[in-house]
């Protein structure tokens, strides 16, 4: 068994290595569908990424009157963290306010001119509400006018935030049913490539194919390099393919940044090096096995 | 059909057995009908007849890439439709198989070509290093060695092919037109090998329609006409009437 083994695997390292254009073009092939399903899912993991800081950063501003006590909204807070859906409630008081304010602000030397101006804290305390779904803010906002603290409250800032979230939710709909759909059709695209290009391959090792069983070799034996072949061929796709990844998301990375400063794909990319590259290796010796021994089949009168 | 009268071969087992088999292809076209045939262990036997006359079919049933549509093939006392799928390598093993066109494999070298019949048999590496050079020697190409197949003459190739089949030590060897494509000089070297081999007690199937060599050879003669055996000469020449 160890004999077989050891002798298949240097027949088919032969084999790549004298049928060299063939395995290049099998391999290059290999690589792009890689590559094409590899872009795919990193900007589509990036994609969820973005959208689940903006859905973090979602919240509902409870502001209370300015004369409202302080035990009375932490006596609200409790109140609140009863209700259902919630993730978490933070007390964010009058100073806390103002720091904050002055930390945004600390670039625009006139607004903390003008604060000065005021001399006492024009600010509000105010509760803020996470709710563990983002499809739930507009149950929060009704609890909250109806809640016994409503009385106290000065105003809720959920409808400012409104259009934003309701546009999320959409938006995160879309891009899941557009991102499993197109997600199949690139892997079925990639996988028909490679398939086809991998039964060339074997096409052309049909006579040699014939030639083996007549010497008496075992549908094992004929098999076995051809598995080896797939597995290389997906191996070498696949740090190719990590390569290739790499550069692309380095170039595309600043304009990515610009426009959303969360998100960082080169970032990505190193985090889950690893991982990609296995799930590649995978996906490459998949297709190249699988591809081998279909086309074989005929081939082998099995 | 004639007996053959070699007191000699009498004796030697019988080493493939035809009992009435036919062999039909799609389309109801008989390629072999109601064959009956004894060869014995030793012998040198020529098939002879025109193209179409179910020469190669009567090859390929004793190989078994092919198999009866009626009656029974036996190899030395066992049924080849006996022989499951998976059983099929070993029977291979037992066969060396020479053809027209060589059957060589392309991408490897002249030594590569005779050791791959081994090393799919899982003969141990010490046994391929020492087997391979003698039977180079035996077929006049050690020099040959690292030689691929296109770097080689007709005549060369066919005889690394010998040269692969014969590595089993086979009980018998097959060959198909095996000077089909080449030179009357070449021819004759294939012929007196396959010869030479048989005087070694291998039993030699050659299926042929030149007339020379199968004169050269001088021995049993069967003739096949349509699927049908029409003559079977115990030693003779090629006739076909």
């Amino acid at each position: 068994m160890f004999l077989m083994i050891s002798r298949t695997f240097k027949e088919s390292i032969a084999s790549i290595i004298r049928n060299g254009w063939l395995s290049i073009a099998t391999i290059s092939i290999l690589i792009m569908s890689l590559y094409i399903i590899s872009i795919f899912f990193v900007s589509t993991s990036t994609a969820n990424g973005i959208l689940e800081e903006i859905k973090n950063k979602a919240n509902i501003s409870v502001y209370f009157k300015a004369d409202v006590k302080e035990e009375t909204i932490l006596e609200a807070k409790g109140e609140t963290e009863k209700m259902g859906e919630i993730k978490s409630v933070d007390y964010v008081s009058k100073d806390e306010a103002l720091e904050n304010f002055k930390k945004n602000n600390a670039s625009e030397p006139i607004i903390l001119e003008s604060l000065k101006e005021i001399g006492e804290n024009p600010l509000l305390a105010s509760l803020v509400i996470k709710a563990n779904s983002s499809t739930d803010y507009q149950k929060i906002a009704e609890s909250i006018k109806t809640a016994e603290f409503s009385d106290d409250v000065s105003r809720v800032n959920y409808n400012k935030n409104r259009d934003l979230i309701d546009k999320l939710n959409s938006v995160i709909a879309t891009i899941q049913r557009v991102g499993i759909s197109l997600g199949f059709l690139f892997a079925a695209i990639s996988l028909l490539i490679t398939f086809n290009a991998i039964r060339i391959t074997i096409y052309t090792h049909k006579q040699e194919i014939e030639i083996m069983r007549l010497v008496g070799a075992s549908n094992m034996f004929i098999r076995l390099p051809f598995v080896f072949e797939g597995i290389i061929y997906g191996i070498a796709g696949s740090f190719v393919s990590m390569l290739l990844l790499f550069i692309s998301l380095k170039f595309i990375s600043p304009y990515i940044t610009s426009a959303i400063p969360t998100g960082s794909l080169v970032g990505f990319y190193l985090g889950n090096f690893w991982m990609i590259l296995l799930y590649q290796i995978l996906l490459g010796s998949f297709f190249g096995v699988l591809g081998g021994l279909m086309a074989m089949r005929k081939y082998l009168k099995v | 059909m004639i007996k053959s009268e070699n007191k000699k071969e009498e004796k030697n087992k019988i080493m493939i057995k035809f009992d009435s088999v036919s062999k039909t292809y799609k389309g109801d076209f008989m390629a072999l009908e109601e064959i009956n045939l004894n060869i014995r262990e030793g012998e040198f036997i020529s098939v002879v007849g025109q193209s179409g006359s179910g020469k190669s079919t009567l090859l390929r049933l004793i190989y078994a890439e092919e198999a009866a549509t009626a009656g029974e093939v036996y190899f030395d006392g066992n049924p080849l439709s006996s022989i499951s799928r998976r059983k099929l390598p070993f029977h291979r093993r037992e066969i060396g198989t020479i053809f027209q066109d060589f059957k060589l494999l392309p991408k490897k070298t002249t030594y590569e070509n005779i050791a791959y019949a081994l090393e799919v048999s899982g003969a141990p590496d010490e046994e391929i290093a020492e087997n391979v050079p003698q039977i180079l020697d035996i077929v006049g190409l050690a020099n040959k060695a690292k030689k691929y197949p296109y770097q080689l003459s007709g005549g060369e190739q066919q005889k690394v092919a010998i040269a692969r089949a014969l590595v089993h030590t086979p009980m018998v060897i097959v060959a198909d037109e095996p000077t089909g494509n080449l030179d009357p000089i070449a021819s004759l070297e294939i012929v007196k090998l396959l010869i030479r081999i048989n005087e070694l007690g291998t039993t030699v199937i050659l299926a042929s329609h030149d007339k020379d060599i199968v004169d050269k050879a001088n021995k049993r003669v069967l003739v096949l006409e349509r699927g049908k055996i029409i003559a079977d000469y115990p030693k003779g020449k090629y006739k076909i009437s």
